[in-house]
């Protein structure tokens, strides 16, 4: 930059001032005065304020080609030394040049000297006689001046005042009238306004100028709305003519203001469409919807008047229009819309509606009797008319009306059925049965006589009147909706006519359905029976459908488990007795039947029933077993031994000889139970249950070796059996054994991978032992292999220090949102926090979820044990009791614990709650 | 950055600065160089210099050495900057209230390029007042 500057550099850079330049006067430059507080800008002999000059006239360039441009410049005139720049102002300045310049300056400076005196006293001269030619004012009457001093202060004081010369009008000026606009010439401004607007639309110019306009209030408009109002307060002091309303002076304010235009449009709008309904009454008289609608826009805007009044035109112009006549009764009051109306019936003497309109005006029940009357004379086959003239008499006169009614409308279902009902029973079948010849097509005339015979006792006839009518009403080319008939049925249930819904159902539920999915659709319409809590229609399409297929085991756990939720005990028992009869391959009912018996008390009975299903099912491994806890729940352990030994004769199966070591084991028999799992492995080496309970025998009796000689046994016959891998690396904990443990469920991981239970307590087992490091490197581990795991994140939760935990418990929730065993950690987690009410919330939700988890019902107790009152502990103890938790790790502990095998759910409840640790 | 830019020794210096621009806006600097906020104002003129070159011409002006105008403009801030245009004085609205003149030491360039722009465009059209691109009022600042 240096560079381009010195490329041209200007020739005043450096160069001193000329002598007795002013700076900026030189140029002809002004100051301003913005801070005078500070100092003055400008001094008083400155040149006047003309702010800016014009800028300076260019001189022809002609006269100045050789020279700079802004050299022979009038602002660089000056008059001492003419045009700013020399000739030789490109030149440097030298020292012959300053020799110079100081010996003009001495010459000037000399002859300057030298006529000074003459120069000074022409000057002089020169404005004494300028003054002599013209003296100022001042100077003019300094001699009459002089003469003032004599003047006393009073004197000067009654100098009389000048008289005002003018004439009176223009003396006295009459103040300014002021006189507002008139509202018109606004309207019209505004208007004005708005054309221009709209043509700047049109021109593409978007109008925003709206918000703008807005000082120029639109006063046609508000003088509008001020009519608008005085109108409706004007109509609704009218109204109080009539006597109904009153002015009430205290909500009179309220009351404006819920009477205040509730339309949202603007006041245009409704002038456009006040424009348009006009031209269409006016093109169209005869067109009703038009006097209609203009009448319901000046409804909505408030003028009642003349939403009135212009009905009322209608009314004549289209005087056979129902619509118009309707409207104008709805708008007028009501005393004239009754004349209004009276007009109308003789208008229209057909027109149902203007009918019961006029019946509706009337207030006393007797001028409506009346007027119906009236109108079925005139309309005598109107159903309509006739239900709302049979509504407003008595039981008597209503069936005689009716009597009369199915004559003038035959065809009417609900008339017929209506008479039927008030009738006597004799009457009623003969009601009925004209009805059926009136009208042949029609389910719901046989259905009410059906219900009648059912209600009258004839219970045989029922059925026949149903089968009848599906015949003649198949005769009669009607299609018999099964549908339609099974919501008949329901109905006819709810009612209470159960005999009625029985024979339909018989009737109709085998029409319509293949003989191949007839099963299924019966399920199906069972099921929704049910759902609508049609018990006797459910039961009675099972019933039908059991008839019909007696050996369809399916349908008859259907209908047991039907009776079983919706029924009582005999009936389940009936059922499940024929049911056995019928499937006596089918376990699962001869168990539902002796569970059944034994709920209820019959020991005995239960005992026969597996008595008989022992006689059908010799092998049935379950039903042996069923009656092994039969007895041994009823203490008889002799005869439970004796079963289970014929058991494991005829039927044996692992699970027998698990179930009969376990006897002998809750009986402390312990080395009968070995025996017995011995037995059993020698047939079963491959049920896994048998080895664990032979490991854990040989624990109890303390011997360690045998019990692990057990375990390595079972794991290398079933090594995907992970509890029994648990139980065997447990052993070796409790043996200290910790890094046998660990090969261990390193090897069962091998052989189980993708297993969490497994990675849980390998790092459990490396949590336990004080090696954090590698739980976490473990942990890390599961997750990859797991990552879904429920029971990993909340192992990993609490693994974690403390302040982390929330962060992961954030993760795990993220990952498996729905799992138990997440949300209990996560309820554990706010418990440690002491959040008490947040604990209680998600323990909440934890059980909800899934009310097996018992560990989940064990924390929550504690939980309430500790922070909650008496109430809550014990409805969380009765919401155990009634959900029946199995599973959970610490649940597990007591539950199957040998000693506890006779406990409720509620003890082990206690119990649990009891090991637990409070979560910190 | 106050030696990197020319400086003007006496009024009549000054003068013919304003005057001999023809087609460039001149813009004066008032100030000490040793003053900070001059300092701050010179780094943004000696920043913009080269990029204004063609239509504005800087120079600065120390106000203890060239005291003829302190009262005429009332240079009574530690750092003024004025523009001129054909030896006319250009205002310029900045929202402060005080039209005439940058009476603070500015901190961005592109905002000192887009105001002499301003005023280069406004002074060719012949106005004496131009609008600054940005309010510089103290109430944005509050």
């Amino acid at each position: 930059m240096a560079s381009s500057l010195s490329k041209k550099k200007k020739a005043f850079m450096g160069m001193p001032a000329p002598l007795g330049y002013v700076p900026g006067l030189g140029r002809g430059a002004t100051g301003f005065t913005t801070r005078s507080d500070i100092g003055p800008a400008r001094e008083s002999g400155d040149i006047p304020d003309e702010r800016h000059a014009p800028p300076p006239k260019k001189k022809e360039e002609t006269e100045q080609e050789q020279e700079d441009d802004d050299d022979l410049n009038d602002a660089n005139y000056d008059e001492e030394f003419g045009y700013g720049g020399s000739l030789f102002k490109n030149d440097p300045y030298e020292k012959d040049d300053e020799e110079a310049d100081a010996i003009y300056e001495a010459i000037d400076k000399r002859q300057d000297e030298k006529r000074k005196d003459r120069r000074e006293r022409l000057f002089k001269e020169e404005v004494e006689k300028y003054r002599q030619e013209r003296p100022k004012i001042q100077q003019q009457f300094s001699d009459l001046k002089r003469k003032l001093t004599d003047v006393s202060y009073d004197e000067w004081m009654s100098i009389p005042e000048v008289g005002d010369a003018r004439n009176k009008k223009q003396r006295n000026p009459r103040a300014d009238k002021l006189t507002p606009i008139p509202d018109s010439i606004l309207a019209k401004t505004a208007l004005s306004n708005q054309e221009t607007t709209v043509l700047d639309s049109v021109g593409g110019l978007s109008s925003t100028m709206a918000g703008m306009a807005t000082p120029d209030i639109d006063m046609k408009k508000i003088g509008q709305a001020r009519n608008t109002l005085m109108d409706m307060k004007l109509t609704q002091v009218s109204d109080s003519v009539s006597g109904q309303t009153v002015v009430d002076p205290k909500g009179y304010l309220t009351d404006l203001q819920s009477m205040l235009p509730n339309y949202g449009g603007d006041i245009n709008d409704i002038k456009k469409a006040r424009l348009l309904l006009k031209s269409v009454r006016e093109t169209n008289p005869n067109h009703p919807p038009a006097w209609i609608a203009s009448a319901r826009l000046e409804e909505v805007v408030g003028k009642m008047q003349a939403a009135r009044n212009l009905i009322m035109k209608g009314t004549e112009q289209c005087p056979k229009s129902e619509d118009v006549w309707l409207e104008a009764a709805r708008l007028l009051p009501v005393d004239i819309s009754r004349g209004i109306v009276a007009q109308a019936v003789k208008q229209l003497p057909n027109s149902v509606k203007l009918w019961i309109k006029a019946a509706d005006l009337e207030s006393e029940l007797k001028a409506k009797k009346k007027v119906f009357r009236k109108a079925l004379e005139n309309i005598p086959n109107s159903v309509k008319l006739w239900k709302a003239a049979i509504e407003l008499e008595d039981e008597e006169d209503a069936r005689i009306m009716l009597s009369r009614a199915v004559e003038c409308c035959t065809q009417s279902v609900e008339l017929w059925l209506a008479l039927a009902r008030l009738e006597t029973y004799e009457n009623a079948r003969k009601v009925l049965n004209k009805a059926r010849e009136n009208i042949p097509t029609d389910r719901q005339i046989w259905i009410m006589a059906a219900k009648l015979e059912e209600a009258n006792g004839n219970l045989n006839m029922v059925d026949k009147i149903i089968d009848r009518a599906i015949k003649s009403l198949e005769a009669n080319r009607v299609d018999i909706n099964r549908d339609q008939w099974l919501t008949d049925a329901i109905e006819c249930d709810k009612n209470g006519n159960v005999k009625t819904c029985q024979a339909i159902i018989r009737n109709v539920i085998g029409l319509e359905v293949d003989a191949e999915d007839e099963m299924e659709t019966w399920t199906e319409d069972a099921e929704n029976c049910t759902q609508q809590n049609a018990f006797e229609c459910a039961r009675a399409i099972y019933a039908h459908a059991l008839s019909v297929r007696p050996s369809h085991t399916d349908m008859w756990l259907a209908a047991a488990f039907f009776e079983k939720n919706h029924g009582n005990r005999e009936s389940l028992e009936t059922l499940l007795q024929k049911a056995v009869a019928h499937c006596p391959k089918c376990e699962v009912l001869w168990l539902m039947a002796a569970k059944s018996r034994w709920l209820a008390g019959d020991v005995q009975g239960a005992r026969g029933i597996l008595a008989q299903a022992f006689g059908a099912n010799p092998n049935s491994e379950e039903i042996w077993l069923a009656a092994v806890k039969l007895e041994s729940e009823n203490k008889e352990y002799d005869r439970a031994r004796k079963l289970l030994a014929k058991a494991c004769q005829s039927a044996p199966t692992g699970r027998v000889f698990m179930k009969s070591a376990k006897l002998e084991w809750q009986l402390n028999e312990v080395n009968k139970a070995l025996e017995i799992v011995n037995k059993g492995l020698e047939g079963f080496a491959n049920y896994e249950k048998l080895w664990m309970m032979k490991g854990q025998l040989y624990e109890v009796q303390l011997m360690f070796d045998q019990a692990r000689e057990a375990y390595q046994e079972g794991v290398r016959k079933c090594s995907n059996s992970i509890p029994l891998w648990v139980l065997y690396a447990n052993l070796e904990i409790r043996q200290g054994q910790v890094i046998r443990a660990r090969s261990i469920l390193e090897k069962a991981r091998s052989r189980n991978p993708q297993n969490p239970e497994l990675w849980l307590h390998s790092i459990r087992l490396e949590a336990n032992s004080d090696n954090k490091p590698i739980a976490f490197n473990l942990m890390a581990r599961a997750m990859q292999e797991c990552p879904k795991s429920g029971i990993l994140w909340a192992e990993a939760i609490f693994l974690e220090p403390k302040p982390q935990r929330k962060t992961k418990s954030i993760d795990a929730l993220k990952e498996c949102e729905g799992d138990v065993n997440v949300l209990l950690a996560v309820s554990k987690l706010f418990w440690s926090e002491r959040k008490i009410q947040k604990a209680r919330e998600w323990f909440n939700r934890t059980v909800k979820l899934n009310s097996d988890l018992g560990d989940a019902w064990a924390y929550y107790y504690k939980f309430e044990k500790m922070h909650g009152t008496e109430e809550q502990q014990n409805d969380v103890k009765q919401k155990c009791a009634q959900a029946e938790p199995r599973h959970g790790e610490e649940w597990t502990k007591i539950s199957k614990d040998i000693q506890n095998w006779k406990l409720k759910t509620e003890e082990i409840l206690l119990k649990c709650a009891n090991i637990i640790q409070i979560p910190i | 950055m106050s030696y990197m830019l020319p400086h003007l020794f006496n009024g009549w210096q000054v003068d013919q600065a304003i005057l001999s621009e023809e087609d460039k806006v001149v813009v004066i600097r008032f100030g000490h160089d040793w003053d900070p906020a001059c300092m701050k104002m010179d780094e943004v003129l000696y920043k913009v210099a080269e990029k204004v070159k063609n239509f504005a011409a800087i120079y600065l002006v120390d106000i203890s050495e060239v005291p003829d105008f302190n009262k005429m403009y009332e240079l009574y801030d530690p750092c003024t900057v004025m523009f001129f245009y054909r030896n006319k004085h250009i205002m310029i609205d900045l929202g402060t209230g005080n039209n005439n003149k940058i009476n603070w030491p500015l901190d961005d360039t592109q905002e000192f390029i887009d105001i002499v722009e301003t005023v280069y465009r406004g002074a060719r059209k012949g106005r004496g007042l131009v609008i600054s691109p940005k309010d510089y009022s103290t109430k944005y600042r509050y």
